[in-house]
């Protein structure tokens, strides 16, 4: 069985509907090719539309009278001669292309601009701008976001408007880890997490977007740095002395004199001694930073932060120490104020809090070393008296790590910091405070 | 109230303007007794005489400066293209003459250059152009670009009234396509340079004119239907002079644009678009301002080359969801 | 079989009997083509418009007939006669209009608008008058490369009130190259008939403005038409240079198949009709001086009809060109990264 169709033919350019006037062939009329078989009319012409093939008039679609969309089928012809008239319409179109001689492909859509294939790593700048409209940084200027520390759930993590507005939405603005605003040594490109099978009973969440940007950042430092750790064992016998004696003092002036702001102290007074440690690697370049401004990792019921302490450097033990207090304390109440906890140039985390002999900490990106504070407690230790005897003693010790990024910290930088620092902490000026 | 098509919503406003002043007349090819090639002026050369509505020679150049001539003079011409792609031939004239008379010269030229633009009928590469973008270029030209009934007729008689001459762009696919209902008892008059906003939306905007605002507005239909995002259809009615303030709120409302144009892409006006809202709004972008065009290629002539060249409600629809993820 | 009557002597402008019998073929196979290309318009398999020649095809196929292999001709869309003379096949012709992949455009352009200059047409655009002066650099090439070859170029009575027309007539006139301007005075641009179109009454009396010859013939006299061209076509090769022949016609059919003539007096048409078709004036000439016998001219009609349903055969199936193919051949060495033609950069 064979159908061909009639359509309503397009007359003039601007012609967008035609009407049948006549039907010049009934229903099962036979008709031959180009034979005319009904009338039409448009807004411009009539016209006798002959017959598309030779058959029997099968079925009219539109009655004299009715206007019609060009293109419109009108009628039916049945082009095999036993076929019932009444058989019902199964249309054959006008012939639809089905190949073409030297189909010329489209270009394929480009890649997103992502991962450069050179090896090479982008630029603070360009990511910056990967990462953010100009809207979004008017944003985030106004309400002084870190744009970096936002989950972008735009082409390819950017954040977009309505990541902004419903990270600021959200309250005081958690500040995860995540990369200060300012350079940063990153490879471009999402990190992908391996899929796992969970097995029946196991509960499977997403992770909450700090969860989810801690994650990221650690997969990114590990891939970005070459990490190495050094181990030292640090005397707190003196400090510990020194804290006792004036911790009374302190609290009256409003501060909590703690172990961390004596190695906040320590530590800044060593990095401007030891630059390369408080630095970022920027390219095929190293960034040496002026502004000695330490971070300092608080451990928080929904995940880790890390407030910075500003140009520590150049407080004394007591601001150390009410800065230390009361940015612990606000990161806690989710009071903290986003400029701080951005611009660190060196991160101190403290496992030992909890007990821990050490661990190897992660670099915070795009800093180059992290130190790690083990638990501070009294251990037996072998000293050497002034007569050459060697005696054990109860001393307050604790282990420290530090991990360097390798690729600008030589093993001797590493460790030359970290002697000095050993010894600055064991020797401790009570006067300093 | 009747109901009328974007042809009928021209000759009216024609046939208004005609009627309100004597010195509006109409030249071109087959416009008098035969009405024009797609009968905009039908039945105006019965009502209104020879004298005032002339067959001329096939002479586009010679139709241009005699308009501009008798405009000079206080007379009103409206001349029509039969289609816009023979204004090619006129070029020179438009350009050098018609555009710059009153800056070199003091001269005022109050004519209309109307015809059929644009593509989706199959007309080939020279009864399908959109030539808007050649005459953009110039400085002292008027660009009108109808997307409506209603503004067929309210930006024809505005046209006429201005003192600049005014190039204005019908859409031959519109021409019987699209109906609406015109008061009759009341003056239809849309000033040139103020957009219209097709469709209210707050997630992105597209700004376009003639017949791709309803293709735009299509898309927008099926966004807020499918993806729940709601999309701002800006008609520009006019691109000389443009209206930037439109465009900046929109902008500063949605902070995402798509434009939207039937005319080729290299040095289209979308571009002038783009540089606008980058001067002035750019610190309200929320994504790289996108655009919608044909392809650059002359306009082929099978349906299925032309319907891969023109932009489709698909490709906007594509555009269009790409922004609204960034 | 017949046997000629005629002889040699007989026979005029130096045609032989097989010539004159071969603008039979032609004038046949115009007019036939175009009613089914009519046809195949109304069944809506002609896209876009349709444009006839009935009523001129005598000095279509007439004018034609009178170039020789590499000379060039530059027809308009009524000069389907021309362009069947000079070679183009019926299914050419067809795949055109119907815009196939397989037409000599891959259907990017429309009707008789395609070229094979090697065979000996170059096909227009539609802003009229543009082709005059591209034939006359056409000719140019054949002065300076000291060819014998002819170009013949057509231009209506609307044509002939263009700035190119007169900027291409004076062009050629003024480098005497041998360029052949055939005016088709056939009564009506568009709706716009000649009176409203010029001052002049005669087409030929431009030429005077050249300083060229012109001459007027009766366009609907199929040797006439011949003899006329040919000589300014030899006048041209020897170097004569440029000649306009204004040829008087009547265009029985409107501008195009949506055109409902309505400005055309009916008389007038039908008096044409009736009296001065141009088939029917050389086909009543071919009977009466015995160049064939009307079976013969019954079987050129058959063969014609044969050769028109294998083409249309040939090609009524044939699929549109696939979209994406529009993209390509833009530039010899695209200027831009062909992403930038492509829209939805990032879609």
């Amino acid at each position: 069985m064979a159908r061909v169709d009639v359509i309503m033919p397009q007359m003039g350019e601007s012609i967008a509907e035609g009407t049948v006037s006549r039907w010049l062939k009934s229903v099962g009329d036979a008709v031959k090719r180009d034979e005319p078989i009904l009338e039409i009319s448009t807004d411009k012409v009539d016209a006798e539309i002959p017959s598309p093939a030779e058959g029997v008039l099968a079925e009219i679609k539109v009655p004299e009278g009715e206007t019609v969309e060009v293109q419109t089928v009108i009628a039916v012809l049945e082009t095999d001669k036993d076929a019932a008239v009444s058989a019902p319409s199964e249309p054959v179109a006008a012939p639809e292309p089905v190949a073409a001689p030297e189909p010329v492909a489209a270009p394929d859509a480009p890649a997103p601009a992502a991962p450069r294939g050179d090896g090479t790593v982008e630029t603070a700048e360009e990511r910056l701008r990967q990462r953010s409209t100009p809207l979004v940084r008017k944003i985030a200027a106004e309400h002084r976001v870190d744009i970096t520390q936002i989950h972008g759930t735009g082409h390819g993590g950017r954040v977009t408007k309505k990541d902004i507005l419903a990270f600021i939405e959200s309250g005081a603005p958690p500040a995860p880890v995540a990369p200060p605003a300012t350079p940063a040594a990153a490879p471009a490109g999402a990190v992908v997490h391996p899929t796992v099978e969970a097995w029946p009973g196991d509960r499977v969440e997403p992770m909450s977007k700090i969860r989810k940007l801690t994650a990221d950042h650690m997969v990114m430092s590990r891939r970005t740095s070459a990490h190495v750790t050094s181990f030292y064992e640090i005397d707190f016998t003196g400090i510990a002395r020194i804290r006792q004696a004036k911790k009374q003092e302190f609290q009256d002036r409003g501060a909590k004199l703690t172990y961390m702001a004596f190695i906040v102290k320590a530590v800044a007074d060593n990095l401007q001694k030891h630059p390369v440690l408080n630095a970022s690697v920027s390219g095929d370049a190293i960034v040496y930073r002026k502004a000695i401004n330490i971070g300092m990792a608080v451990a928080l019921d929904w995940g880790l932060i890390v407030p910075v302490i500003r140009d520590a450097d150049d407080l004394s033990m007591l601001g150390i120490a009410k800065s230390i207090v009361d940015l612990a304390d606000r990161a806690r109440t989710k009071r903290l104020n986003p400029d701080e906890v951005q611009q660190g140039t060196f991160t101190i985390t403290n496992p030992g809090v909890f007990g821990s002999y050490i661990g190897t900490p992660i670099i915070n990106q795009p800093q180059v070393a992290i130190l790690g504070v083990g638990a501070i407690e009294k251990r037996p230790k072998i000293l050497t008296l002034d007569d050459g005897q060697d005696v054990i003693a109860i001393r307050t010790m604790s282990m420290f790590s530090l991990s360097y990024d390798h690729r600008v910290v030589d093993g001797a930088d590493g460790d030359r910091f970290m002697a000095d620092l050993k010894r600055d902490l064991e020797n401790f000026p009570e006067g300093a405070l | 109230m009747a109901e009328v098509t974007y042809l009928e919503a021209l000759r009216q406003g024609l046939l208004e303007e005609m009627e309100r002043d004597p010195e509006v007349f109409i030249l071109g090819e087959d416009v008098g007794k035969y009405g024009g090639a797609f009968k905009v002026t039908e039945g105006l050369q019965a009502r209104f005489g020879e004298d005032r509505v002339i067959d001329t020679p096939i002479s586009e150049a010679a139709i241009v400066g005699a308009a501009a001539g008798a405009a000079h003079m206080g007379m009103r011409p409206v001349v029509e293209m039969q289609f816009m792609d023979f204004i090619a031939c006129a070029y020179d004239i438009l350009t050098n003459y018609v555009a710059t008379a009153r800056y070199r010269a003091g001269l005022s030229t109050p004519i209309v250059i109307r015809g059929p633009s644009g593509g989706f009928v199959r007309g080939g590469p020279f009864h399908s152009q959109n030539p808007e973008a050649g005459f953009f270029h110039t400085p002292g030209l008027k660009l009108v670009c109808p997307a409506t009934v209603r503004d067929a007729k309210g930006l024809i008689k505005a046209a006429i009234r201005d003192d600049d001459p005014v190039i204005y762009f019908e859409h031959k696919y519109l021409y019987r396509r699209i109906k609406e209902d015109l008061p009759e008892d009341e003056e239809i008059l849309t000033p040139l340079g103020k957009a219209r906003v097709a469709n209210e939306g707050a997630d992105l905007t597209i700004v376009t004119w003639s017949a791709m605002v309803w293709k735009a507005l299509e898309a927008a239909q099926t966004i807020e239907q499918e993806d729940g995002a709601t999309v701002e259809v800006l008609d520009l009615r006019t691109l000389l002079p443009m209206d930037d303030e439109a465009i900046v709120a929109s902008v500063r409302k949605t902070n995402k644009v798509l434009i939207v144009h039937e005319d080729t892409r290299t040095g289209g006006v979308a571009g002038e678009i783009t540089a606008r809202i980058n001067e002035q709004a750019f610190e309200w972008l929320d994504g790289p301002v996108m655009r919608v065009t044909a392809h650059d290629t002359p306009l082929p002539y099978a349906p299925t080359l032309e319907d891969h060249v023109l932009p489709q409600t698909d490709d906007i629809l594509e555009q269009a969801r790409w922004l609204l993820a960034y | 079989m017949v046997t000629p009557t005629a002889n040699l002597e007989s026979l005029p402008a130096g045609l032989s009997r097989d010539q004159l019998v071969e603008l039979s073929y032609y004038l046949a196979l115009t007019r036939s083509l175009e009613e089914r290309l009519v046809n195949l318009y109304r069944q809506g398999k002609v896209i876009g418009g349709l444009y006839r020649s009935l009523g001129q095809e005598g000095e279509s196929v007439a004018s034609a007939y009178a170039l020789r292999r590499g000379d060039v001709l530059s027809p308009l869309i009524r000069n389907l006669g021309s362009m069947l003379v000079m070679g183009a096949r019926p299914v050419e012709i067809l795949r055109q209009y119907m815009a196939k992949a397989k037409s000599p455009t891959a259907g990017r352009e429309m009707n008789l608008h395609f070229n094979d200059i090697d065979v000996g047409y170059l096909g227009q655009i539609s802003p009229l008058g543009d082709m005059i002066p591209v034939m006359a650099g056409i000719c140019l090439s054949f002065k300076s490369r000291g060819q014998s070859r002819v170009g013949l170029v057509y231009i209506g009575d609307g044509g002939a009130s263009t700035g190119t027309f007169h900027e291409g007539v004076n062009f050629a006139a003024a480098q005497r190259l041998p360029l052949v301007v055939i005016v088709e005075h056939n009564g009506y641009a568009y709706t716009t008939p000649t009176s409203a179109q010029t001052g002049v009454e005669r087409l030929a009396d431009k030429a005077k403005a050249y300083g060229i010859p012109g001459v007027t013939v009766d366009g609907n006299d199929v040797l006439a038409v011949y003899e006329i061209t040919k000589d300014a076509v030899e006048c041209a090769r020897a170097g004569g240079g440029t000649t306009l022949i204004e040829v008087v016609t009547y265009r029985r059919k409107g501008h195009a198949e949506h055109d409902d003539q309505r400005y055309q007096p009916e008389e007038e048409i039908a008096e044409w009709a009736e009296t001065n078709d141009p088939i029917d004036r050389y086909t009543d000439r071919v009977l009466r001086q015995s160049w064939a016998t009307r079976e013969e001219l019954d079987d050129i009609q058959a063969r014609v009809d044969r050769e028109l349903d294998q083409a249309v055969k040939e090609c009524e199936e044939d699929p549109l060109p696939e979209g994406g193919t529009a993209l390509a051949q833009v530039y010899a060495s695209p200027p831009a990264s062909e992403r930038l033609w492509f829209r939805g950069l990032h879609g």
